[in-house]
């Protein structure tokens, strides 16, 4: 197989799991939200409403494309690609297994961190070329809370970086094989040094995701749909599965950063290394159980809440916190850098 | 819960004889015109009767005139006072809002639905109903026209 | 909506029409737009509404913003204008509950029940214990099924979506047990002049008891889930305040003017039916935030709760209407009789002229009145508190607009 064929079909691969993500993401996330919330979700279309999401992808794609009359047209037709193709391109660098990955790149947290940042220019895209009042506060709201959050999520993943002095994911994740004394996995978040990068780490992430509490560029009973208030069939779609397959990226940085990736404490390379995707994929849904579980909870964050909290808290915090650190790992040369 | 007669006089003794005072089945109701009835509202507003809250206003077609109430409330003293006061049919209604701002919306309201013109209001404009519609609570305004009944 | 309301002058204020009105403008009124910033920014100003998921109804708010902050705000109603007080006018006594359950149709009973106390004030009814021990438990059950509502709407607005679907687990619970009591899920048409249509059901007690054990462990579930959470805390807490002064000059009632700290209750002030006999506490707040409406509402539940166990256990018995006859005919006159409904106090102001129509109903919206309250209050917060205070002034549109 040529090298050229055999990247095409990594790609394939990587949208073929981003759309089938988009379906199962949101017969969970219905499903998890009705118990939550003590009702029942999709029950009728299909066993346990398991068709619902599949009849839903076929009405949005079926559906009448709307263009409204005074719409930036060029803008309009861009935005949903802008922010659909980042959260796919955010799939290039995420380690399934050892050696199921699109490519293996060197700077492949930076990479990830970077691409994901590009959705917030689609949705000012969408929010301004909507000609919508409602649109273009949603698009600035999305676009003020990036760019504030961004910040703090760069810094707060630095310390993983220092400790094992590499971009790149799969190094980190090796890095992570191993048990302290035999009991706990070496993860990252079993060793107290990495939590408050955890907890700086998932606060910036949930931004990212777009998800109640921090919800505001859609905030549903402000904004009626933010940036998506004028978007119908697939081009609302895109937004759509660039949401959820943003929530299933964060969910694997955070697995890979640390959970330990695709490792499993006690196991033998051997067994582990067939079942190693299944393993990770199992750990990112975990991780997007846990996001959509705050998200049925936890009331809407205001703006200006949201911004003091990352201008005046968080990001001297996060800075505060890598200068300790390194401290700490120089002072007792603890870091463990990879090759 | 009914003032004292002689206090709401006191009250109201630099209007003289502008207005009159009777104790009706619904309470004690203070009658006046309506062009008196801002400086009278101000004064019971700011006597010792304390009438802190324009508790509501509304209007009657009756006699041939608009009859006007504005219903008053007294929280420290825990007493009611109404002061009524009667317009013309396409009569103008003053504004009292700038003693009790609570007047804004039923203001527009009686004067839309009694067809009385709104004057001294920031924002005179109909408020239930669209243009064209007529002065709906008067008695004149059948509930259903001759055609509605037919086709019933 | 471009244009400013008003203009100031030396003197006095001038409206775009060219309307003069001398003096200052009384205290509390912002009527006046900020105007264009140094910046050279321009306003931005958004309908929102009629159809809009935080206007509760079919509100209409043209909101001139500055950013995300709110400028001036226009409240514009009628979107569902029925025309109740004209309609009133062809309706029997007996059937203007009707057209009240329509008005309100949230907290139901209490619009049927001012109706029916005006009527019998005119007629001088004296209503039988039992019927007004049965209004008055519906009249909590209602009240806590209304604030049901408010509390799973507020927490909508606030962006919560579980809290709106745990009150609506709880509230069916109660719709359940008054469609028993009534035979009706929601317009109940229940009280009638004289008493009530017809006696409790054998058994009820020990459901409505049963649901008071469950619902008083959930409460303080809800309680704790929203109102003990630290993102909702930040987001009410000193917003929206309406001081006592700002709360009387705008005819605020219920809730709304306790949580402003003025303790004027109509079940303990202007006691009716089974009140006088009950124990309960008027709550009040402090600085009529949206903390306080939150606070205040949160308690009445609770003592709402704590007056259906007294009125379940010491239900009278005998007649559960008192003898009236088929036509009601009462003598001409006037009479004003009101109820502390959910959202306030509820008024019916009945004209008759001895014949069996009345000559004029009109009835006293509390909503309206908090409504009108919004133009300026909104100003000087920011768009999402904005949506936030409408849920927390809890206003139904069905009796803004009548």
């Amino acid at each position: 197989m040529s090298p050229e064929l055999a990247s095409l079909l990594r790609i394939l691969a990587a949208v073929g799991l981003m759309l089938m993500n988009g379906v199962i993401l949101i017969y969970m996330l219905r499903r998890v939200l009705g118990r939550l919330h003590q009702r029942l979700g999709p029950v009728h279309v299909g066993p346990q409403g398991l068709l619902q999401t599949p009849m839903d992808v076929l009405k949005l794609l079926t559906k009448e494309d709307i263009t409204p009359t005074n719409v930036d047209k060029a803008l309009y037709f861009i935005a949903p690609a802008a922010v659909f193709t980042p959260s796919l391109m955010a799939y290039a660098a995420i380690p399934f297994s050892p050696t199921w990955m699109v490519t293996d790149l060197d700077t492949g947290l930076l990479y990830t961190l970077v691409v994901m940042s590009l959705v917030s220019m689609g949705l000012l895209m969408a929010g301004w070329a909507s000609a919508n009042k409602w649109s273009l506060i949603g698009g600035m709201r999305s676009v003020g809370q990036h760019i504030a959050y961004e910040i703090p999520l760069l810094l707060s993943v630095l310390p993983v970086v220092m400790y094992v002095g590499t971009l790149n994911l799969s190094s980190i994740v090796e890095a992570q094989s191993g048990t302290w004394l035999g009991i706990l996995p070496q993860w990252f978040i079993t060793n107290p040094l990495f939590w408050p990068a955890f907890i700086i780490f998932i606060v910036s992430a949930l931004i990212k995701v777009n998800q109640t509490p921090f919800d505001m560029s859609e905030a549903e009973s402000e904004l009626v749909a933010g940036f998506a208030t004028e978007y119908s069939s697939m081009k609302f779609g895109l937004f759509f599965l660039s949401e959820f397959s943003n929530s299933f990226i964060v969910s694997a940085l955070a697995v890979t950063l640390f959970f330990g990736g695709w490792t499993l404490p006690f196991v033998p390379d051997e067994v582990l290394a067939p079942i190693a995707p299944v393993v990770f994929m199992l750990k990112v849904y975990v991780g997007i159980f846990v996001l959509m579980w705050i998200r049925g909870t936890l009331p809407r964050v205001r703006m200006d809440h949201l911004m003091q909290f990352a201008w005046k808290i968080l990001i001297p915090a996060v800075l505060t916190w890598i200068l300790v650190f390194g401290f700490i790992i120089k002072l007792f040369d603890l870091g463990r850098p990879v090759g | 819960m009914r003032p004292d007669v002689t206090a709401v006089d006191r009250a109201l003794t630099s209007f003289g004889s502008k207005y009159s005072v009777c104790d009706a089945q619904v309470g004690i109701i203070v009658a006046c015109d309506q062009s008196d009835a801002l400086p009278i509202l101000q004064a019971l507003r700011d006597s010792e009767l304390d009438f802190a809250m324009l508790l509501d206003l509304f209007g009657r077609d009756v006699d041939g005139k608009i009859e006007i109430t504005y219903h008053l409330r007294s929280y420290s003293r825990d007493q009611e006072l109404y002061v009524r006061c009667h317009l013309d049919h396409d009569g103008d209604l003053h504004s009292v809002w700038t003693v009790y701002p609570s007047a804004l919306m039923p203001e527009r309201e009686t004067a839309e639905l009694y067809g009385l013109t709104l004057s001294d209001h920031p924002n005179p404009k109909r408020l239930l109903t669209t243009d064209g519609v007529p002065p709906l609570l008067r008695k004149s305004v059948p509930i259903r026209t001759v055609e509605e009944v037919r086709s019933r | 909506m471009t244009e400013p309301h008003f203009t100031v002058t030396e003197s006095g204020l001038m409206t775009p029409e060219g309307m003069y009105i001398p003096g200052e403008p009384p205290k509390g009124i912002r009527r006046i737009p900020k105007g264009v910033d140094r910046l050279g920014t321009e306003h931005l100003i958004v309908n929102m509404g009629p159809q809009h998921p935080s206007t509760h109804g079919v509100l209409h708010l043209i909101v001139e913003l500055d950013g995300e902050e709110v400028v001036t705000v226009e409240v514009s109603i009628g979107f569902l204008h029925r025309g109740i007080e004209k309609l009133a006018e062809s309706r029997r006594f007996d059937h203007l509950g009707t057209l009240m359950d329509r008005g309100d149709y949230v907290s139901v009973i209490h619009g049927e029940q001012a109706v029916a106390l005006a009527v019998e004030k005119l007629m001088e009814i004296e209503v039988p214990a039992k019927a007004a021990w049965i209004r008055t438990l519906t009249a909590e059950l209602t009240r806590l099924a209304s604030h049901l509502v408010w509390f799973g709407t507020f927490g909508l607005d606030t962006g919560a979506m579980g809290q709106f679907l745990y009150a609506m687990r709880d509230r069916e619970v109660l719709l359940d047990i008054l469609e028993e009591i009534s035979g009706q899920r929601m317009m109940f048409n229940y009280v009638r002049p004289g008493g009530v249509v017809a006696d409790l059901p054998t058994g009820i007690e020990s459901r409505i008891l049963s649901f008071c054990d469950t619902f008083e462990v959930y409460l303080e579930e809800h309680d704790a889930l929203l109102g003990g959470n630290e993102i909702f805390q930040a987001r009410v807490k000193g917003i929206g305040v309406v001081s006592k002064e700002t709360a009387l000059a705008f005819g605020l009632t219920g809730a709304n003017l306790r949580a402003s700290g003025l303790g004027f209750d109509v079940r303990r002030d202007r006691p009716y039916d089974a009140y006088p006999e009950l124990e309960f506490d008027i709550p009040i707040g402090t600085i009529g935030d949206s903390w306080d409406r939150y606070t205040v509402r949160m308690e009445e539940m609770r003592q709402s709760l704590r007056m259906i166990r007294q009125l379940v256990g010491g239900m009278p018995g005998g007649p559960f209407t008192a003898k009236v006859p088929k036509v009601l005919r009462p003598p001409a006159g006037e009479v004003y009789a009101s109820v502390e409904s959910s959202r306030g106090e509820t008024g019916i102001h009945l004209f008759t002229d001895g014949g069996t129509t009345p000559y004029r109903m009109h009835y006293r919206a509390a909503s309206l009145f908090t409504c009108q309250l919004f133009e300026e209050i909104l100003p000087g917060h920011l768009f999402a508190d904005a949506c936030m205070l409408l849920g927390s002034f809890d206003i139904m549109l069905g009796e803004v607009d009548r």
